[in-house]
């Protein structure tokens, strides 16, 4: 079809644009091997293959926004089909006699089966309108309607570029180069028509309908056609669009430790000479895998949708995060600044307020559809400000003090960790004195706080009734030390693993239960990096079995109740401890409705990650009081007089969500109970209703 | 600049205090640094990085752990880490003041910052004690000590919410009440590598002193009488409290 001078045109060009997308390219590569190193990678060849089949499922998109994420299936396989397309327009364009109208009628060149052209044809003709209709209703969505999602508070840190709308114009480059490619296409296939509509071809013969055939309407559409292709390789490295190739190959190359196990605060596989600070306080300090993170980032903010920080309005946005790295790094791959690598994170990517807020929840990372981890990055950020002695929230500062000495974050003395458990009628054992099945971490908030300590005590007794052979640590318990790791304070939180595994090495047990997920997660998932290896088991987990084998018995069925429950972060979405409570719910026979945001998707109650020890405290929604108007919105839809439950399984969640009740002016509609009141209640225990929080 | 601070090692108030015989049981207490003297650590690390110098660490080692505080002190800016081997819990702040001076004198310090008191004798001697031995001057309850050319300036509080500013001629001891920033954080990993790393010296006490004081008797406050709850509408609470002040002469 094409001239000799077109071919050579064509060629030339070509080169010039691969060659600029190989060098763009190149340099990314080059740029995110400036990274430290990352935790060992296993089986690469491997989960980049599951993670090329995720992709062709499109499995971890529908997480969320189902309706969009439909469009997205359609933009996928619309531009899948478009490279097989863009492949036989350029052979339709080179080699004389390939022709694949009318099933291939015409075609002198390479032979292929009619059947499979025409299926081809089809396919392709569907699929450009299938491009079309998606990339019109995603411009519309932020051309037109404006969907507020893909926007950033105005108190979010942001690269300049970002502010004066960059994203955008990207935006519109790839919306239009989508529109004027497809229908070039679209035109070529039509101009082609010499004998009429092909019914395999049913947009392209509606176009032909109306314009006819045309010899030079062919090549213009051609070149128009292929000419965007060849810009679009060449635009792609330095613009988000690095998203179509690096998305697929950063979810293969994905966090592969469990999600409970935070990154080395100095990588642990360090190159002879290289010497690291803990943490990170530039770019480079981060990982290489997350700086592919912000080349795989689309930008299209599901991180700050679920992002507990953000709901409440604090000017943390994970989103905001990776696009300001990829902005930086594009500044410096692309834009020769490479001045702006030298100043610190905290001024250019994430504000220190924005570090502070996160609540280490993980729903950015388990909602991101191409597997980063701008949580990962925070509390690599905080580690490194605790090193350097930046300034520290007082309430923050006085708990590490506090832990340092005691053991504890509350100013309590070690002494007093087990005086809940002397005030029993039964004694319970020193595991430290003699041997136990049972373990018993009872961490610092159901050990000292009165709130929950009635809580920890009804735990004591069900335990007991059911003759678990358990046992606590009495003043030889410290802290575990989860929130003290997620708040950065690695130095610490290392004297606390050792302080405990010095002490659970002169105990006999056989495994660890707690009713603590916060403790539950570090003691699974980190601790045995610092060798010590221990089945941990969550109260509601021991509570399941000892139902099962009969120890426990249901008196009385709590059908009186109506209730919902909270998934606690550390517990649900790092551990998969989702089955437990609700099968306990079950065997209770409350009346039981799930809130609209459940399990992998529960909304954190805005305590963990050090937040519950911050003094401050910023005026708007907290992420309690959110959570408190979803339960009672989820209950009272069915209205039937009964008493109306929250329950929890984590103690931060006792503290706040009996607060959110009250200052949501919710008293007397909801109540928050521990699961183990319930449990207590159920198998006949007298006090088991007496000792909900006292107002 | 050469700048000494004093750290007390004391009784945690965290704790209920155990009583044996007629002295707190020091065995079954935890010790912590002394409040203030993190306030007079913090206040000498800002004038140190504002004027350069050293900061010397010294404390009397009651109960054979004052390392860690020292490392505490090394790890938020001290240079030099001193500890009076004593092992005696009770030592009182004239016992401790006479060991300090006899250590700190041969040091010819120019500035000398204690806590302005410490919640175990709360009598605030042992700044005034020290300053009488060593022959200078002492100012109490002070905050934002800045110095210049050989002299500082500093706020001294008085009761009833009055505030003076003073400037002393170096050397001095200073009784500090607050420093102008909150007590830096020092990090753990830090204090660890200090630990690891750091020379203490160790000092004999040497001296005798005594505040002449016994306890003939300790023993923890007798809980008597009970607040009373008044209840019921502003008005009523009103009518209460004028009826109970009358009945009590008070009005």
């Amino acid at each position: 079809m094409l001239s000799s001078i077109e071919k050579v045109v064509f060629v030339i060009v070509a080169l010039i644009a691969l060659g600029v997308s190989f060098h763009g390219f190149w340099m990314i590569v080059f740029t995110v091997r400036q990274g430290r190193p990352a935790p060992e990678l296993k089986n690469i060849p491997g989960s980049l293959l599951r993670a090329a089949w995720r992709v062709l499922l499109q499995q971890t998109i529908f997480r969320a926004r189902p309706a969009l994420s439909a469009v997205h299936l359609a933009l996928f396989f619309g531009l899948i089909t478009y490279a097989f397309v863009n492949l036989f327009d350029v052979l339709e364009g080179f080699v004389a006699g390939f022709d694949l109208t009318y099933g291939g009628r015409h075609m002198t060149a390479i032979f292929l089966p009619s059947g499979v052209v025409n299926a081809f044809n089809l396919i392709s003709d569907l699929m450009s309108g299938a491009l079309l209709v998606a990339i019109v209703v995603f411009l519309v969505r932020r051309f037109g309607v404006r969907d507020r999602r893909l926007q950033f508070r105005e108190q979010v840190l942001l690269h300049p570029k970002v502010r004066a709308g960059a994203q955008h114009t990207d935006s519109l480059i790839v919306g239009v180069f989508v529109i004027m490619h497809v229908t070039a296409h679209l035109l070529t296939q039509a101009f082609r028509l010499t004998e009429g509509p092909d019914p395999f071809m049913p947009l392209a013969s509606l176009l032909n309908a109306w314009l006819g055939p045309s010899e030079v309407g062919m090549h213009v559409a051609w070149w128009v056609s292929l000419g965007w292709v060849l810009f679009i390789l060449a635009y792609i490295p330095p613009s988000k669009h690095t998203h179509f190739f690096l998305a697929p190959i950063n979810l293969g190359l994905a966090k592969q430790t469990p999600r409970g196990q935070l990154d080395p605060a100095i990588p642990l596989k360090v190159i002879q000479g290289q010497t690291f600070e803990p943490g990170a306080k530039h770019i480079y300090d981060l990982a290489w895998t997350r700086l592919l993170d912000a080349y795989a980032c689309v930008q299209c903010n599901r991180c700050q949708d679920v992002c507990p920080a953000h709901a409440y309005g604090r000017p943390l946005s994970p989103a905001a995060l990776e696009v300001n790295k990829r902005y930086l790094l594009k500044d410096a791959t692309f834009g020769g600044r490479l001045q702006v690598l030298q100043q610190p994170l905290t001024e250019t990517a994430i504000s220190p307020e924005a570090v502070w807020s996160c609540t280490t929840c993980y729903a950015c990372v388990r909602v991101c559809p191409v597997g980063n981890e701008p949580m990962a990055d925070i509390v690599d950020i905080r580690r490194r400000l605790i090193v350097d002695g930046a300034p520290l929230d007082s309430g923050v500062q006085s708990a590490l003090q506090s832990l340092a000495t005691n053991g504890n974050w509350m100013g309590k003395s070690k002494r007093l960790r087990g005086r809940w458990a002397k005030e029993m009628d039964f004694p319970i054992k020193n595991a430290l004195e003699e041997p136990v099945e049972y373990l018993w971490f009872v961490g610092d908030t159901a050990s000292f706080d009165e709130r929950v300590i009635p809580n920890t005590k009804m735990t004591a007794r069900v335990f007991y009734q059911a003759g678990l052979d358990f046992g606590i640590l009495y003043q030889h318990e410290s802290n575990a030390g989860n929130d003290v790791r997620r708040v950065g304070e690695e130095g610490l939180f290392e004297q606390l693993v050792e302080r405990n595994l010095q002490v659970f090495g002169q105990a006999q047990f056989q495994r660890i239960v707690t009713t603590d997920p916060h403790s539950l997660n570090t003691l699974k998932n980190e601790y045995p990096q610092f060798g010590g290896a221990f089945e941990v088991k969550h109260y509601t987990a021991v509570l399941v079995k000892l139902f099962e084998e009969g120890r426990l018995k249901v008196k009385k069925p709590l059908d009186h109740y109506k209730v919902t429950f909270h998934d606690p972060c550390y517990l649900g979405r790092y551990n998969g401890g989702f089955a437990a409570p609700r099968r306990l719910l079950n065997l209770l026979g409350v009346e039981f409705h799930e809130m609209p945001r459940n399990c992998e998707n529960s909304f954190c109650c805005g305590a963990g990650g050090g937040q519950i020890w911050m003094s401050k405290v910023a005026p708007g929604e907290r992420p309690a009081e959110n959570r408190i108007r979803e339960a009672l919105s989820t209950l009272e839809k069915f209205p039937n007089g009964k008493k109306q439950l929250f329950i929890v399984t984590c103690p931060k969640d006792m503290i706040m969500y009996s607060d959110a009740v009250k200052t949501t002016g919710s008293e007397g509609r909801i109540e928050v109970r521990d699961l183990i009141q319930l449990v207590a209640e159920a198998i006949g225990i007298e006090e088991a209703q007496v000792v909900a929080i006292a107002a | 600049m050469n700048i000494v601070v004093v750290l007390k090692h004391i009784p945690s108030v965290a704790d209920e205090l155990p009583v044996r015989g007629n002295q707190v049981d020091f065995d079954s207490v935890d010790f912590v640094l002394n409040e203030w003297d993190e306030q007079s650590l913090e206040q000498a690390a800002l004038i140190k990085e504002a004027l350069g110098g050293t900061v010397t660490a010294i404390g009397v080692d009651v109960i054979g752990e004052l390392d860690n505080l020292l490392h505490l002190a090394l790890a938020k800016g001290a240079d030099r880490a001193v500890k009076i081997a004593a092992d005696d819990a009770g030592a009182d702040s004239h016992r401790q003041a006479k060991w300090l001076s006899e250590a700190i004198r041969p040091m010819a310090p120019d500035l000398v910052l204690v806590g302005v008191q410490a919640s175990n004798d709360i009598d605030g001697q042992l700044g005034p004690l020290l300053a009488a031995y060593l022959d200078l001057p002492y100012i109490g309850v002070v905050s934002s000590i800045e110095v210049q050319d050989g002299t500082a300036l500093m706020n001294k509080e008085f009761a009833g919410g009055f505030g003076a500013r003073y400037s002393v001629r170096l050397p001095f001891v200073a009784g500090v009440q607050v420093a102008p920033k909150p007590p830096r954080y020092a990090p753990v990993s830090k204090i660890r590598q200090i630990a690891q790393t750091a020379k203490i010296e160790v000092l004999e006490p040497s001296g005798e002193a005594d505040s002449g004081l016994v306890f003939r008797k300790v023993a923890p406050p007798v809980v008597s009488g009970h607040a009373e709850m008044i209840e019921g509408s502003p008005k009523e609470i009103a009518a209460r409290l004028v009826a109970l002040l009358k009945e009590r002469g008070l009005a």
